[in-house]
């Protein structure tokens, strides 16, 4: 019965933490513009990110080994700097684009300037990663991200053409006055967001915070397979909701509150109570992960002491840099560069920067040293394999398409 | 641990260190080697860990860029990068196992400092994570 509710437990908090500020602005923005033609690209990308986190849970079960460890370890010293400075630039970027998000929904809700709330929620964010237990932090935010799903209560509400919508999924084509690299461009940002390198730092440093043994495998299962699609399902609401409300208007979604059109319409203010409730929750509980993964990545490089499981002064490196970049973060943010922008950026690079992390997992998954009888099947070496192949293809021509379309616009 | 032949690049370099509490204590950056007196393969004498050892291996204008903070952290002219005794390695696995805490390490010096100076004093610092 414990058993059955910690995998419950653990399933909803995978669906109200697989969505962050990444994947609302990327499913927003591409419903807005491209309609449901780009659903695919979710669906490629939740797949992606189940197949390479089930494996870095499971790699973190057995050899009690986080992700960044494995990188240092399989890639040597020299490359994997190189990857932990692309990967540490990248998660901070997405760290400050989380700031700016909870700050955003802060605003929204109290019409004060979100530049006044990004100290604040710095401050914030920082006492929860200092004070808050691991798994405490890990379900109270999952949970109340769902709250989310009053985005699909509005959408069933509306009584939309299924049939279109899943027509426009289903027939994938460049709508009237797009180009097609921009339309490949948000494709990539949208893979980005839904495959982000953080996911599976957080992921498996996180198993190696609960203490997971071979009998939690079933739960990182779960936690997987059930938990990251039904929260990509969330994201295709979201692209949905554009769909029918922004693309017909030509609006693009420069701001949150935008977004947020659609449940207000349908649902009023108590819609839009809810809706907010789940950004802040979304956004707060991503930048605790952002946050923490910056000081996970640096910490296993280096061999530092890491980890919320051991007091802070015996981690003192770790809680140092989780420190710095939260607070850099907040400093990002107040610079005034536009928190979408940064959010838009952060997912981009993100795609560019995908084979860096997931290859050292596909090694060590494969590695009896390290997983004993625990290794992957051949059908998650041959899927793992047509995923880093097509992950290479994105990171190469990720940087010559945003040069090209202008980062799409 | 005496006497066993392995490929060090490969079962030893860039693996974590594990202290006698199951404490991390650092990275195997670098490795002290001595020829035997009679001839054969080199015997593994020492591991060198800390950023002192690690920017020689890096190498280039990052590396010597790592070798001067090192140096300027380091106490007085001693430019060696830390050493711990092959000695005192307990288990080589995925992890390279030691058989004492980390604290008589000369590679915890930089973690002793930033405990002391920053993150120490924090208040809540010493709480037990539950």
């Amino acid at each position: 019965m414990k058993r059955l509710f910690s995998v419950a437990l653990g399933i909803l908090t995978a669906i109200g933490g697989f969505v962050d500020i990444g994947d609302i602005v990327a499913n927003s923005e591409t419903g807005a513009r491209f309609g449901m033609s780009l659903a695919w690209v979710v669906v490629v990308g939740v797949i992606g990110i189940c197949l390479f986190a089930e494996m870095a849970g499971r790699v973190a079960t057995v050899s009690g080994r986080a992700v960044f460890d494995l990188v240092r370890e399989r890639l040597g010293a020299r490359v994997a700097l190189v990857n932990l400075v692309a990967s540490f630039f990248i998660t901070f970027l997405t760290l400050a684009a989380e700031i700016g998000g909870v700050a955003l929904a802060i605003e929204l809700a109290t019409s004060v300037n979100y530049l006044l709330w990004a100290p604040l929620v710095a401050v914030l964010v920082w006492l929860v990663i200092w004070r808050v237990k691991f798994d405490i932090m890990e379900n109270a935010f999952g949970l109340a991200g769902l709250a989310l799903i009053v985005a699909a209560v509005a959408l069933w509400k509306l009584h939309p053409d299924w049939g279109g919508l899943l027509h426009g999924a289903t027939h994938p084509v460049v709508p009237q006055g797009e180009g097609h690299p921009s339309w490949w461009f948000f494709a990539i940002a949208l893979l980005g967001a839904a495959m982000t390198p953080y996911e599976v730092f957080f992921f498996s440093s996180g198993a190696v915070e609960e203490g997971w043994s071979r009998a939690d495998l079933i739960t990182n299962r779960m936690n997987v397979y059930i938990g990251f699609p039904l929260g990509g399902l969330l994201s295709l609401v979201l692209m949905a909701s554009a769909t029918l409300f922004l693309e017909p208007g030509g609006i693009e979604p420069g701001h949150l509150s935008q977004v947020a059109l659609p449940t207000v319409l349908v649902l009023g203010k108590l819609g839009l109570a809810v809706l907010l409730v789940g950004f802040f929750a979304a956004t707060f509980g991503a930048a605790l992960e952002t946050g923490l993964s910056c000081g996970y990545s640096i910490a296993q490089y280096f061999g530092f002491q890491w980890g919320k499981f051991v007091r802070p002064a015996e981690a003192p490196r770790f809680h140092l840099v989780t420190l710095v970049s939260v607070v850099a973060g907040a400093g990002l943010v107040l610079t005034t560069l536009d928190p979408i922008t940064v959010t838009e950026y952060s997912i981009v690079l993100s795609a560019a920067a995908l084979p860096l992390t997931y290859f050292p997992i596909l090694v060590v998954a494969n590695d009896p040293d390290y997983m004993g009888d625990k290794v992957n099947s051949r059908f998650t070496n041959a899927l793992g394999s047509v995923y880093l192949l097509l992950l290479v293809v994105v990171a190469v021509v990720t940087i010559p398409l945003m040069i090209l379309t202008k980062a799409g616009s | 641990m005496a006497g066993r032949t392995m490929d060090a690049g490969l079962h030893l370099l860039d693996r974590q260190l594990i202290d006698c509490d199951g404490r991390l204590a650092g990275k195997v950056d670098d490795l002290e080697l001595e020829p035997p007196e009679g001839g054969g393969p080199p015997t593994v004498t020492a591991i060198l860990a800390g950023p002192g050892a690690l920017s020689r291996r890096i190498g280039g204008r990052f590396g010597a860029w790592l070798e001067a903070i090192a140096n300027r952290l380091r106490d007085g002219d001693d430019q060696k990068p830390a050493r711990v005794s092959f000695g005192v390695v307990k288990r080589v696995g995925s992890a390279i196992e030691l058989s004492v805490p980390r604290a008589d390490l000369e590679t915890n010096r930089l973690e002793a400092w930033t405990r002391d100076h920053l993150i120490g004093k924090l208040p809540g610092a010493g709480d037990a994570p539950d």
